[in-house]
């Protein structure tokens, strides 16, 4: 029977053979290796019975020249399915239809999830997102991918000490971690302490407002020197009682120090900048085109030649669509084709010695904090060579050098 | 020399036990109760009708009687027959 198996798939038809002797026509056919089945004798003059599609052809080669008559009664399998089912232009529409919204609704962000912070902070997120387009109802396919909206609201949402932001099918789910912002309390000691230095300086400025200041303005001090200490000498009264001061000498107040030392630092640094540079520059002349991808072939839809730029930049950004949960082969690309401009700068030395500066500056407030301030700067040595000029820069900073340091008393 | 043949090939079925249907260039038949009939290596279909089959065969014909036959499958040389049987008959020539 295995002739005939799959014969549902590649359709069939059920012949009638009208004429003399109509079985011997079918004896005709097998013959010619042409199959039949289901052969019925319906009266002296009839047969009914079941050919392959595919032989169709040679059947009515074999017709030829006989005076059988041949009629198809009824025509089964999926070609003939198919067939009608492509006449019913409105359900194929349909289904057209739905696959599309199907695909549509697979591809719009049906909700945007912010779990693990607090109210007032998931509103800034979900305002921050709105503003970058994601809120329901927007296309995935036209967002960034996670990691980069990830590293946006790092940066737009300063709270936020951590953001995980992760796609599930319709779903935008952000995991977020909030930022306890710590009052800057540098190692704040609890109880008495002094205020050492942090750095060798000449200290320009003092402001303490509890403590015993142990250093003047004008006045040099290295690295752990005593500014504020913490001990007091013991009030009047008691000094009053000469007796015993002797005893008393070493007896005292403890306190928590506190205040302010602005001192000058100095500061030797190094740089070297380069006396040729070469910069690329977008011109913001930009043409976007967008590419259904499949495998490699890639359909341009939107977009078509490229622009007459001598030298391009090209950003690409593939997107997934999805069917359901399903991934399809198909990707969305979009790419950016910027037009690109190459500069060839020379710097003079003085150019460059400024840039040095400048640079250099920034490098050290930098390392400094924001409370720090250069007040100014000195080349100490300049050499040139290799088309590079270096620097030995010498500068001058006004910054806080107070660090807190219990004192230690002892048993 | 065909005849020769003939004459050899009852003689090899019979001491090397060969399928004779094979050597002599007989029809199988096969029954399955009075359901079925499934014949291989016929040479051809004589009359076929709703209570009666004859195929030829290279010693006349077998002829199979019944009612309500349809042939399940029509093959080059074999034929499966449903119905209800009721005799199978070599007719020779």
């Amino acid at each position: 029977m295995k002739h005939i198996q799959g014969s549902l798939l590649t359709g069939y038809v059920t012949v009638r053979v009208e004429g003399r002797y109509p079985e011997l026509f079918f004896q005709k056919c097998a013959e010619q290796g042409i199959i039949a089945w289901g052969i019925q004798k319906k009266s002296e003059t009839t047969c009914v019975g079941n050919f392959k599609l595919q032989d169709i052809s040679g059947l009515r080669k074999l017709k030829w020249g006989t005076n059988y008559k041949l009629a198809f009664t009824s025509r089964r399998g999926l070609p003939f399915l198919m067939r009608r089912f492509m006449k019913r232009k409105e359900v194929l529409l349909a289904l057209a239809l739905s696959v599309l919204l199907i695909f549509c609704l697979s591809n719009i962000i049906w909700e945007v999830k912010i779990t693990n912070v607090p109210k007032d902070l998931e509103e800034k997120i979900s305002k921050q997102l709105d503003e970058y387009g994601i809120h329901r109802g927007s296309w995935t396919f036209t967002l960034e991918p996670p990691s980069e909206i990830q590293q946006q609201l790092m940066n737009d949402i300063p709270e936020l000490l951590w953001i995980g932001v992760q796609q599930k099918g319709t779903t935008y789910v952000l995991e977020g971690v909030e930022k306890t912002i710590v009052e800057e309390e540098e190692e704040e000691v609890d109880g008495p302490r002094n205020l050492v230095a942090s750095k060798k300086g000449v200290i320009e400025k003092m402001y303490v407002s509890k403590g015993q200041p142990k250093v003047r303005v004008n006045d040099f001090v290295k690295e752990g020197d005593v500014l504020v200490s913490g001990k007091l000498p013991n009030s009047d009264e008691e000094n009053a009682d000469g007796k015993e001061d002797e005893k008393k000498e070493e007896s005292h107040e403890l306190t928590a120090a506190e205040g302010e030392v602005l001192a000058k630092t100095w500061y030797e640094t190094e740089v070297t900048v380069p006396l040729s540079a070469s910069t690329e520059l977008l011109t913001g002349e930009k043409k976007t085109k967008y590419h259904l991808k499949i495998s490699s072939f890639e359909l341009p839809i939107w977009g078509f030649g490229d622009p007459d730029f001598e030298k391009v930049h090209r950003e690409r950004n593939e997107k997934d669509l999805f069917f359901f949960k399903w991934k399809l082969p198909v990707t969305f690309v979009e790419t950016i084709v910027s037009e690109k401009k190459q500069q060839q700068g020379k710097r003079s030395k003085e150019e460059a010695i400024d840039i040095g500066i400048r640079q250099a500056k920034k490098e050290l407030l930098l390392k400094l904090g924001p409370d720090a301030e250069i007040t100014s700067e000195n080349v100490l040595q300049q050499t040139t060579e290799n088309g590079k000029v270096k620097l030995i820069l010498y500068m001058v900073a006004e910054e806080n050098i107070v660090r807190q340091e219990p004192i230690d008393q002892g048993d | 020399m065909k005849k020769w043949q003939q004459k050899i090939a009852p003689l090899l079925t019979k001491y090397f036990s060969l399928p004779s249907d094979v050597m002599m260039e007989l029809p199988r038949i096969t029954i399955v109760g009075d359901l079925h009939v499934y014949i291989e290596n016929h040479q051809g279909l004589a009359v076929y009708s709703d209570t009666e089959l004859r195929l030829k065969t290279n010693k006349g014909y077998v002829q199979i009687t019944g009612s309500s036959f349809v042939l399940k499958m029509m093959l080059p040389e074999e034929i499966l027959l449903e119905g209800t049987i009721k005799e199978v008959t070599f007719i020779p020539e």
